[in-house]
């Protein structure tokens, strides 16, 4: 069971123009794992998480997700599928209420009769009882975060995307942020990819890491192989005097 | 939220009790009717387009295309085939959404929105008008006025504007439920999403472009089905129904009643509407045109003040307290 497959790309590419943002990649995501996808600014991130939900087509390669081919799909027959995600930059519903917020998400599998649980379940989850009347346009922004990935979960996905969602966050904000996406992994079985810069989170998080730079996959593997792995360190830090000490001696 | 809804309930009927009483204030003068009637017809249409321009927040400037077209088929069918309105405005409406449809299935397949979606509806107004022009069939240059059959109940044609003002009041409170009912309900969170960020909306499950057709279809038939009433009521048909600036007027009613509220759009055109007829029936004879300033000052000062429409002013009373509440816990 653990070892069950749920998302699957193969040579997946997307250009714009001349620039290839996406190249070949081929990636594997287990059922419950927690995922994460790393790499300098430009790398491709946010595209190839476009081109899984839906909202870029590929041109090449295909998307196969729990045995399905979705490479065509729209977004919202992808998310009826079990499959959501954030944003990076917050795309929230700032005229709604947080509580109407994820109502929308949880209209995704719930009836009429049911949907008002889920949203209380999902309010409870995150600890979002106490601003559920707020407007999301009062909303400072660790809380629009939280009310991102809750309306995202309120979806009852089984593969969620999570797009920066530590980005400008404090310290403190991100562990318990971190807490949250573990309990929710754990609890709810919801397998998780992240996208992410601050390397405290993914380094905490994910039990597997892809790295892309440039639009390929250079590496994978745990935590500890990243963080050492010559070909990520480079494309982090560039190739340069750092990693060619033996020619200078 | 059941609370909120049924003081909702509570203001609608106190509406409507008042509304059935003004014909026997001002009964005696039919002129006056026709004039409060104006005004609730102007009411329905914005009640209707706040489903596609206030919730789904679609910009839509056609209005008046599918008051037209319910207007053609009810009269068309009623001249050439002597069928009584009653069926004809059912009809009538069932063509404006036929066509709703022609048009909104390309425009959201294409992903038409914002200033370009305003543009194209627009346009369609205006060919809509040169089209009915130059059909000599069913339109023409030249009014074709209804049959006339005098306190014609079978035919819609009362003889007084009396019961056309009931009609057009059912129509309203049938507007007003609709909305409701979508405010309330899956489709009215999935068009109020979708109206804020299409992108985000998606991903969380909305089918954008099957919610903004339905709520299309809701606009465009309970507008149809007045535009045949409207035809009854003035007794014939013109392509100068097909009116671009007074749907724009329906949008603008509908922007400064409230977006999304259910009874923003028909203050607004309670307070508009009536002061400009009020004003253009009063002042008209003497200073022309100066009614239109002061429809515009009125306009400017709702803009300035309440820009989140003349509805907001009464919400933002009822929600004082709890506006306190928001601010001590954003400091704490």
């Amino acid at each position: 069971m653990l070892s069950e497959q749920i998302l699957k790309t193969s040579k997946l590419t997307k250009r714009f123009g001349n620039l290839i943002a996406v190249n070949q990649v081929d990636i594997e995501i287990k059922k419950e794992e927690i995922i994460g996808l790393i790499g300098p600014n430009g790398a491709g991130k946010t595209t190839f998480f476009n081109l899984i939900t839906g909202l870029e087509a590929p041109d090449e390669g295909q998307v196969i997700f729990k045995g399905t081919n979705i490479t065509a799909m729209s977004p919202h027959t992808i998310c009826k599928l079990g499959m959501s995600r954030t944003f990076q930059v917050a795309k929230s519903f700032t005229e709604m209420s947080v509580e109407d917020a994820i109502r929308v998400g949880a209209y995704n599998r719930r009836g009429e009769e049911e949907v008002q649980n889920k949203v209380d379940w999902v309010l409870k989850f995150f600890e979002l009882e106490d601003i559920r009347d707020f407007k999301c346009s009062d909303l400072g922004l660790s809380s629009l975060r939280k009310v991102e990935v809750a309306r995202a979960a309120a979806t009852e996905p089984e593969l969620l995307l999570l797009d920066e969602v530590g980005a400008g966050l404090t310290a403190t904000e991100l562990l318990k942020l971190m807490s949250e996406l573990k309990r929710l992994n754990q609890e709810t079985k919801i397998t998780l990819c992240i996208v992410e810069h601050v390397m405290q989170m993914v380094m905490g998080l994910c039990e597997r890491i892809f790295v892309l730079d440039a639009g390929e996959l250079i590496a994978k593997g745990i935590p500890s192989e990243i963080s050492n792995n010559q070909r990520v360190i480079e494309a982090y830090l560039g190739r340069g005097r750092y990693s060619e000490p033996s020619s200078t001696g | 939220m059941k609370r909120k809804r049924s003081h909702n309930l509570n203001n609608l009927l106190l509406f409507l009790v008042i509304a059935l009483f003004v014909p026997l204030i001002f009964g005696s003068n039919q002129y006056n009717i026709l004039l409060i009637t104006t005004v609730l017809i102007y009411g329905v249409m914005a009640t209707s387009w706040n489903i596609i321009g206030g919730l789904a927040g679609q910009l839509d400037l056609a209005s008046f295309a599918y008051l037209g077209l319910g207007a053609f088929t009810s009269s068309t069918l009623f001249i050439r085939f002597n069928l009584t309105p009653w069926i004809g405005m059912i009809l009538g409406g069932l063509v404006a959404v036929a066509f709703a449809l022609f048009i909104g299935f390309p425009l959201f397949r294409f992903r038409i929105r914002g200033v370009w979606y305003a543009l194209t509806t627009t346009a369609l107004v205006e060919v809509l008008k040169v089209v009915f022009n130059m059909w000599e069939e069913v339109g023409g240059p030249v009014e074709r006025y209804l049959p006339y059959f005098s306190g014609s109940i079978k035919y819609m044609r009362f003889g007084s504007y009396i019961p056309y003002y009931y009609l057009i009041l059912g129509m309203l409170v049938i507007a007003l439920l609709v909305n409701s009912r979508i405010a309330h309900s899956k489709l009215g969170f999935y068009l109020k999403a979708l109206g804020e960020d299409e992108t985000a909306a998606e991903v969380l499950g909305v089918n954008a472009r099957a919610c903004k057709l339905r709520a299309l279809v809701y606009y465009a038939f309970l507008i149809g089905v007045t535009g045949a009433i409207y035809s009854n009521i003035y007794g014939y048909v013109h392509p100068s129904f097909f009116n671009g600036p007074e749907s724009i007027k329906v949008a603008i009613l509908g922007i400064v009643g409230g977006r999304g509220i259910t009874y923003g759009p028909l203050l607004a055109a309670l307070l508009l509407v009536g002061a400009q007829e009020f004003l253009r029936a009063s002042l008209g004879g003497e200073v022309s045109g100066l009614y239109l300033v002061i429809y515009s000052v009125i306009l400017i000062l709702v803009v300035l003040f309440k820009p989140r429409g003349i509805a907001t002013f009464f919400q933002d009373r009822n929600k004082k307290p709890a506006k306190q509440e928001v601010k001590k816990k954003n400091v704490v």
